[in-house]
């Protein structure tokens, strides 16, 4: 614009009557828009997460807290808990080391079929959780394809701790896979090889530059396989067997109960892991809160 | 360090991007590998730092077979085009990370690795900024943090990947005449790939010009200025006017006879094209002249005037002053002043 030009548009904003108009950046929907949109989304989630999470506590403590806890402490349910956690702590570190060493080669090398390989780590959301167990069923029970020679060995996995282990890791297996490779192929190998020539090995360009790198998206992965480890129901009940006090998970427990119309022990165990849902959650969102610059930070480079 | 460098091949698929390179960088010298996109000169760079293998050739540093050494073997300290410091360190654990990795027998104890970092940091004018972590630093201070970082292992050679290709124009030229007097100082053998002319010929000793994957000509940065091997360097090595001419006893005739220029180069004979360089272009007042001034534009101190000669267009460079001194407009006609060519087969 030339000076002259300049000159004549302030001249004519000067002469101008002042309009006063409310202005709004391009992207901002009016008001109305906005409150709609935001309640239509809070009775959503009131309806749907809100309601049956107050519900589930609600029939939990029908009866008082002393009925309450009593459906706790009973055998059966503390048996319950316990493989829950005992499997968890086996299949979420498991997870974590596959999920990890998958998402390395994924995203740090090129390979033929790697495609394929990307597509499979994600065929345990894509199918039904109930075919999951089907499969370990079909592999290693007793009328399986290795089921007599397990048999012979005196090795019992399905309706046993370690056929629930196997389809836990499997149901589980992409959270944190699924968490990590876009982070990774988006940070590159250029910090691995910085490091390599500065002489460092492969071990120490892990520990040392690609894990805390990539230690948030981790523990986001764990965290969320951690929460479905512990829900896990329906690859899980297949492998079960259901054998009371035995291989009963918590969620497997809840069926039973709330089967025998046991309301108050049902909901009790359910509330468990209703507050395992909570803590994940909470878990989560301090993270995010507490370390939410560094991550940004990471991101961002 | 002498790296000799003899025969690399390396194909990508069916990509070939180094084609039987030979090379030998002699100690102390700051060499520049200059090439357009895709010539091979980063993937070149990446064999020596043992980034990347070639399919076949050798290379030896110090008459020792680097192909067998694993980068930290090799000690060379290696700049990335876009840093890749670690994100997660300070500056200082940056630099600090070549000299606390090492093996314990080799590894400096800590006081004496604090305080090296220290030396490197006000070497490369960063001490205060020890504690910021990358995303802290502009883009001139990452490039001198990722410097201090390949200088603290005590490299026999240094190897610049685009070393200031994300910095703008500014920045750019500071921090290269910074790196021209580190280099004096440290006399270390250093390899930099880059692909901008001015940067390889203000800052190497020597110039080796690529292009899809072959060297077309290695030599000072005088040596590839003034005297190009091939059209493919001149044309890279700067604006250039292409003249289609016939070339006799040395002289070629340009502008269908009317111009007679001595030509050097090719000894070529009959039909050539002529290469000569805007600012080797002199006009001369001439109501009758060949050529005829159609546009001028002035960039900063310089004229650039665009001619028209014989149905082909041509454009000169002068100062500006010497513009105004000849006053000529746009539509005036004018002689031209063209002391040699050089003349590639057509």
């Amino acid at each position: 614009m030339s000076a002259e030009e300049k000159a004549s548009v302030a001249q004519d904003s000067v002469a101008a009557p002042v309009v006063v108009r409310v202005r709004r950046p391009a992207l901002a929907e009016s008001r109305w828009v906005r409150r709609l949109l935001i309640a239509a989304a809070l009775v959503f989630l009131a309806l749907f997460l809100l309601l049956p999470l107050v519900a589930v506590f609600v029939q939990a403590f029908q009866k008082g807290f002393a009925a309450y806890w009593e459906a706790l402490v009973e055998p059966d349910a503390v048996a319950a808990i316990r493989l829950t956690l005992l499997v968890a702590a086996i299949a979420v570190p498991l997870n974590l080391v596959f999920g990890v060493a998958a998402s390395w080669c994924i995203a740090k090398f090129d390979f033929r079929g790697k495609h394929l390989l990307t597509t499979l780590i994600d065929l345990p959301f894509s199918v039904s959780p109930v075919i999951s167990g089907l499969v370990f069923v079909l592999l290693f029970g007793l009328h399986g394809v290795l089921g007599p020679f397990l048999k012979s060995q005196g090795i019992q996995i399905v309706f046993a701790l370690p056929g629930l282990v196997l389809a836990t890791v499997f149901v589980t297996f992409p959270f944190v896979a699924r968490e990590l490779i876009p982070l990774m192929h988006e940070q590159g190998c250029d910090e691995e090889e910085a490091a390599l020539v500065l002489g460092a090995s492969g071990w120490q360009t892990f520990w040392h530059v690609t894990l805390p790198n990539i230690k948030w998206g981790l523990l986001y992965g764990v965290l969320l396989s951690n929460a479905r480890a512990m829900g896990e129901f329906g690859a899980v009940s297949v492998v079960s067997g259901h054998i009371r006090g035995e291989t009963n998970t918590m969620p497997l427990h809840v069926e039973i109960l709330y089967n025998e119309y046991n309301f108050v022990a049902a909901f009790a165990v359910a509330s468990l892991l209703a507050l395992l849902a909570l803590v994940t959650l909470a878990a989560k969102t301090a993270l995010e809160w507490r370390f939410g610059a560094e991550l940004a930070a990471l991101k961002r480079h | 360090m002498t790296i000799r460098a003899t025969g690399i091949t390396k194909r990508f698929g069916s990509y070939t991007a180094l084609d039987s390179v030979d090379l030998t960088v002699e100690p102390g010298e700051l060499l520049a590998l200059l090439g357009p996109s895709g010539s091979g000169k980063t993937t070149l760079l990446r064999i020596l730092a043992g980034l990347e293998f070639p399919d076949t050739g050798h290379l030896e540093l110090d008459g020792i077979d680097a192909l067998e050494a694993s980068p930290r073997e090799r000690k060379v300290g290696f700049v990335f085009q876009h840093y890749a410091l670690f994100r997660h360190m300070t500056v200082f654990d940056n630099v600090a990370f070549g000299l606390k990795i090492r093996p314990r027998a080799e590894r400096l104890p800590a006081d004496a690795i604090r305080r090296r970092v220290e030396d490197l940091l006000e070497l490369v004018q960063l001490a205060p900024f020890a504690k910021r972590y990358p995303t802290q630093l502009s883009g001139g201070q990452r490039q001198r943090v990722a410097l201090a970082r390949a200088l603290a292992i005590e490299p026999k050679v240094l190897l610049l990947d685009e070393p200031f290709g994300a910095l703008d124009a500014k920045v750019r030229k500071e921090l290269r005449r910074w790196l021209r007097s580190l280099h004096q100082e440290m006399h270390i053998t250093s390899v930099f790939v880059t692909h901008d002319q001015e940067e390889a010929l203000e800052l190497a000793d020597r110039v080796v010009v690529m292009s899809q994957g072959r060297i077309e000509q290695i030599g000072t940065p005088d040596a590839v200025y003034d005297r190009p091997a091939s059209r493919f360097v001149f044309d890279f090595l700067g604006q250039v006017n292409r003249l289609p001419c016939a070339v006799s006893g040395g002289v070629a005739r340009l502008a269908g006879g009317a111009l007679t220029v001595p030509a050097v180069g090719d000894p070529a004979q009959g039909d050539a094209v002529a290469f000569v360089r805007p600012h080797d272009l002199g006009l001369v007042p001439d109501g009758a002249g060949l050529a005829q001034v159609t546009a001028v534009t002035t960039v900063g101190p310089m004229a650039r005037v665009e001619l028209a000669l014989a149905g082909e267009t041509l454009e000169a460079e002068m100062p500006r002053g010497q513009w105004a001194g000849l006053g000529l407009a746009p539509g005036a006609r004018c002689g031209l002043a063209i002391e040699q060519v050089r003349v590639f087969p057509r």
